[in-house]
């Protein structure tokens, strides 16, 4: 396989053959990327400044509990029951929010995992999740 | 309004009817900025594209490279399956970064600013997410409210706070958006309303608007990068969603 041989007719084969591997490798390697993204689901906005975090998580939060009030209150006058499934799903909005925000902070934290070697306190390793 | 030294910051908000049709029908100056941000977007991308080239020119590389951008985001957030719905999200993008965009120039209105305007977006990619995630996955697209591993004593409090969150997702799309472009729309404008009303007070008020004169200048700076940024933060979560549509188990 030295270039020497390269100008030879047998040379040029075995140069061929070799680009033809290589060229495979790279097939298989441009495919296997793509059926891993194919399988999808590996959300991950990338790193945004701290004011869009900010803003994302407040949002998050706000926006479930107004949904769970907001419901609550038409189902109240529609029912006639006031004011208690609005004082439920208060409460179910309230957990949706924590829900949501535990989510968007869950993405955020794989988007931008902490440096390698850092110290993250005790009990890192025995909670789940 | 009349007064020039009167800054009145929400002024630029204002919805005025360009042609009245009849009754309550116009076309307002929201709207035509909205005609203008998809004219301009069209326009763009065709005219960029016309020649093909393979080497591309500046034009053709930055209409290429926010393809690639848009296509990566995708990929990344609703895997190869999601691509499907690129030109979906695509569109998107474009109209709300050109949209903002327009709002940074002076004089023009600003159509993300108006809650009506974001929450028809968001309702769209709902509408879009629960249509294809029935037609896709038929009934078991309500899996997307029964996490797996929930034991089954705890569902009935499970499930309603799981549909609660999906409620809410509309709801923060929009306000997100809207809020973003409204608060610092109106902050520019306040800090900027600072130096006319320092400036008219002789010297001394000239030396102190050059303070808010400064935050404006930074404030300006930061307005572009929130413009850009809302954009993509509404494409990202549009992808992410559309993702939860193909892929409804937790």
């Amino acid at each position: 396989m030295s270039e020497m041989r390269d100008t030879g007719g047998g040379g040029e084969d075995e140069r061929v053959r070799r680009q033809s591997q290589i060229l495979k490798e790279k097939i298989a390697r441009a495919q296997g990327a793509h059926s891993a993204g194919l399988a999808g689901g590996a959300s991950q906005p990338r790193d945004m400044t701290g004011m869009g975090r900010a803003m994302r998580l407040g949002t998050e939060f706000i926006a479930a509990i107004l949904v769970g009030a907001v419901a609550g209150y038409l189902l109240d006058r529609w029912l006639n029951t006031t004011p208690w499934i609005m004082l439920v799903l208060l409460l179910v909005g309230f957990a949706a929010g924590v829900l949501n925000v535990v989510r968007a902070a869950e993405q955020m934290n794989k988007a931008s995992p902490p440096p390698p070697g850092s110290d993250l306190g005790p009990g890192t390793d025995d909670d789940e999740n | 309004m009349a007064d020039p030294n009167k800054v009145d910051p929400i002024h630029q908000f204002l919805i005025t009817d360009i042609v009245r049709f009849g009754d309550g029908f116009a076309f307002t100056n929201s709207a035509l900025f909205m005609v203008l941000t998809v004219g301009l977007i069209l326009a763009y991308l065709l005219l960029s594209t016309t020649r093909r080239s393979i080497i591309p020119g500046r034009a053709q590389l930055i209409s290429e490279m926010l393809y690639e951008f848009v296509a990566n985001m995708v990929r990344n957030s609703a895997g190869t399956a999601g691509m499907k719905f690129f030109p979906f999200v695509f569109s998107l993008f474009m109209f709300v970064l050109v949209a903002n965009m327009f709002g940074m120039i002076p004089f023009l209105f600003t159509a993300t600013s108006h809650i009506i305007i974001t929450f028809a977006l968001a309702i769209l990619v709902f509408a879009v997410v629960i249509i294809y995630g029935f037609y896709k996955n038929g009934l078991k697209f309500l899996k997307l409210f029964v996490p797996s591993g929930v034991p089954a004593y705890v569902l009935p409090i499970v499930v309603p706070i799981e549909i609660v969150s999906f409620l809410s997702r509309p709801i923060s799309l929009s306000v997100r958006l809207f809020a973003n472009i409204l608060a610092g729309h109106i902050t520019l404008k306040v800090f900027a309303g600072f130096v006319v009303t320092l400036g008219s007070l002789g010297f001394l008020g000239w030396l102190g608007a050059l303070l808010p004169l400064t935050m404006t200048v930074a404030i300006t700076a930061l307005e572009f990068l929130v413009a850009a940024l809302q954009a993509y933060v509404f494409a990202v979560l549009t992808s992410m969603y559309i993702n939860d549509a193909i892929h409804p188990s937790h």
